[in-house]
């Protein structure tokens, strides 16, 4: 990178330190702690995505690393330095913004000049920088236009680059993908990973849209009601959700409650269900509350009265009745009811094109699926950080 | 569909009514006859001949131009940083503060004046130009603060966040940022600050003596004189210098503005 001494922000570096490390960092307005406890580590490179609902404190989280306010309890180290003390605009941190936040007065070019001009950029070397940036986001020739000129995806473009142009060490995106369209969504969604690899940059994406944590992140952080309920790699995540609340934000299917007992498995009534416990710490223990997570597309459907489809082993067959079928163009979302479950209503996903709205509502069939698609967990979990 | 002729037939007659008095003062300005009449006698535009000649005329608009300068120079800055800091920080006495705003529709100008004649009569600044100027400030100062605050409640807040995270410190971002942000209210308010400072009577009436009158002073004095078609001349004039003013203030940042003020 060729930048001057005082181009480069003033935070000291131990080269093998993560690029961002937060220990106990929490926020409180009045009597509410918006963040309760966040400790995390990310290392140099790598983008995490933090999921979540609205108002689990995904934004005050990033502005606490960005420096926008101070925690209230905890600390944030960016590359190993202490940066409690330091303002916002000497953090090496670039920022896309919920509502963009472009300048209205200056053009794209002006908007992505500026960073430069405020970090102190040689001024020959702002020109040719600008117009680099502006062709690395796909907008060359725009650079002459006012923000209110551009398109919503255009302006999404300045934003990024007016975040990425004097490459900072940290990128932190707050939803600013939210309000776009669904195609032009995951065309950015494309795009930031794109420019993400290019440019090496740690980042950190906010968002409460699942799919976008899964298609785009190395980590993913998921939070509820100011708390980290889990972190690590997407798959992870998203096989084995280290706690309910995860499970049913990813958009597992059905949420089965009951008794735990060793093995474990799911007493509901006088039904034994075996399933499986992703996580020893959030395990039920024998003979208390448990609740399970059963995944939709996992839930194989039969008719009542045939074989089982392949020769997978399942555990499991109870009878059902088609409620509803939901025709979703790649899928058909089935409503099952299942009397031996009290009554319990199943989601199901079939995703076999040629299987399309084979049962039709008030079909009885019959219903299966492996233990290991049956994620047990402590049921008091569910009360205690509900969001 | 069916209301439209009458909706559209009721406000072209307000339309005409608002606009009546000064279009009968403008008709009249054209007389080429001796008295101010409606509609005029022949047509011409000597009267307005005269009003370039008349010395005391001319003398009082410039007056009345260096009070609204000194007006408008003030309320920028004050009324900016004022609507800025309401509009941003809770503070105690922010209750007081929007009563105070609300005083320019509440407290008779003669109210006003008077306490400001008081004042200015202790300082020794009666009968002076600029303190004019400085009264009419005062008195106006709210409607600048509307136009300021409405471009300020319409800001974006991260605007200022996303000047931080490219770097830019609180005086660059207040100068490059908030500032260039806020200045069609800036430029709204200073707008309609010089045009009431330009038209002010009453006050004027009061601060100043026999040789530093303002323009509408003047007009008022000759009004108690004798009536010629001049005044409707000078009246008209008036009219113009406002009609050009809210033009002005259209191209440049657009008339909604006041619409937006809460
Ligand atoms: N300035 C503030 N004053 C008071 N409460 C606040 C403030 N900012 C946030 N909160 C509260 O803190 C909690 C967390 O807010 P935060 O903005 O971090 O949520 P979020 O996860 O970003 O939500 P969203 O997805 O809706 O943006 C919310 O309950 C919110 O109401
Ligand atoms: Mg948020």
């Amino acid at each position: 990178m060729a930048v001057g001494v005082a181009a480069r922000p003033t935070v000291p570096r131990a080269d093998t330190a993560p690029a961002v490390e937060a220990t106990g960092l929490g926020r409180r307005y009045g009597e509410v702690w918006a963040l309760e406890e966040a400790s995390f580590r990310l290392e140099r490179g790598q983008f995490l995505t933090v999921l979540g609902p609205s108002g689990s404190g995904k934004s005050t989280l990033l502005k606490l690393i960005a420096g926008f306010e101070r925690p209230d309890r905890g600390h944030v180290r960016l590359f190993g330095a202490e940066v409690d003390a330091v303002p916002p605009h000497r953090r090496p941190i670039g920022m896309v913004f919920q509502r963009l936040a472009l300048f209205p007065h200056m053009t794209a070019a002006g908007n992505v000049a500026f960073p430069l001009e405020m970090r102190r950029f040689d001024p020959r070397e702002i020109p040719a920088r600008v117009e680099r940036f502006l062709k690395l986001v796909r907008l060359e020739g725009l650079g002459g236009r006012r923000p209110h000129e551009l398109s919503g995806g255009q302006q999404q473009r300045v934003a990024i680059a007016r975040a990425l142009v004097f490459e900072p060490e940290l990128l932190l995106l707050d939803e600013p993908l939210a309000s776009l369209d669904v195609r032009l969504k995951e065309e950015m969604q494309l795009e930031f990973r794109r420019i993400q690899r290019e440019l090496g940059v740690t980042t950190i994406n906010v968002t409460h849209d699942q799919r976008e944590a899964l298609v785009l992140s190395d980590r993913v952080i998921v939070m509820a009601g100011g708390r980290i309920l889990q972190e690590g790699d997407p798959e992870t995540v998203w096989r084995d959700p280290a706690h309910p609340f995860v499970a049913r934000f990813l958009g597992v299917g059905t949420m089965l409650r009951g008794r735990a007992e060793a093995g474990p498995v799911l007493r509901i009534g006088e039904r034994l269900l075996p399933g499986r416990a992703p996580n020893p710490a959030t395990a039920p223990r024998p003979g208390q509350p448990a609740v399970a997570a059963l995944r939709a597309e996992r839930v194989r459907i039969a008719p009542a009265d045939g074989a089982d489809g392949d020769g997978t082993r399942l555990a499991e067959r109870l009878a059902g009745r088609v409620e509803d079928a939901v025709f979703e163009g790649e899928r058909v979302l089935y409503e099952l009811s299942v009397p031996e479950l009290a009554g319990l209503r199943l989601r199901a996903i079939d995703r076999d094109p040629g299987g399309h709205a084979r049962y039709r509502p008030g079909a009885p069939v019959s219903v299966q699926w492996s233990p290991d698609d049956l994620l047990l967990f402590d049921a008091s979990l569910e009360t205690g950080s509900d969001p | 569909m069916r209301q439209l002729p009458l909706a559209g037939g009721v406000a072209l007659a307000l339309l005409l009514l608002l606009a009546a008095p000064s279009l009968v003062v403008a008709g009249a300005s054209l007389t080429a006859g001796g008295i101010v009449q409606f509609p005029p006698e022949g047509l011409s535009l000597r009267w307005y001949g005269r009003v370039l000649e008349a010395r005391e005329v001319r003398d009082a608009f410039l007056r009345s131009l260096e009070v609204a300068t000194v007006c408008t120079a003030l309320a920028v800055p004050s009324g900016t940083l004022a609507a800025i800091a309401l509009a941003r920080w809770r503070f105690r006495a922010a209750l007081a503060i929007q009563l105070y705003l609300l005083l320019p529709f509440t407290v008779p100008l003669i109210g006003s004046g008077i306490g400001l004649m008081l004042l200015f009569g202790e300082l020794g600044l009666l009968g002076r130009v600029w303190p004019v100027g400085i009264a009419c400030c005062v008195i106006n100062l709210p409607f600048m603060i509307w136009a300021v605050a409405a471009s300020v409640n319409a800001l974006d807040p991260e605007l200022e966040r996303a000047a931080a995270s490219c770097g830019a410190g609180p005086v660059q971002t207040f100068l490059l940022v908030t500032l260039p942000a806020v200045a069609p209210g800036i430029l709204a308010g200073a707008l309609v600050m010089f045009v009431l400072a330009l038209n002010e009577f009453l006050v004027s009436l009061l601060l100043v003596d026999a040789r530093t009158v303002t323009l509408p002073v003047q007009i008022y004095t000759q009004i108690r004189a004798v009536i010629t078609p001049d005044l409707a001349a000078v009246s008209t004039v008036y009219v113009l210098v406002a009609a050009a003013a809210v033009l002005l203030l259209d191209r440049l940042v657009g008339l909604e503005i006041f619409l937006r003020s809460r």
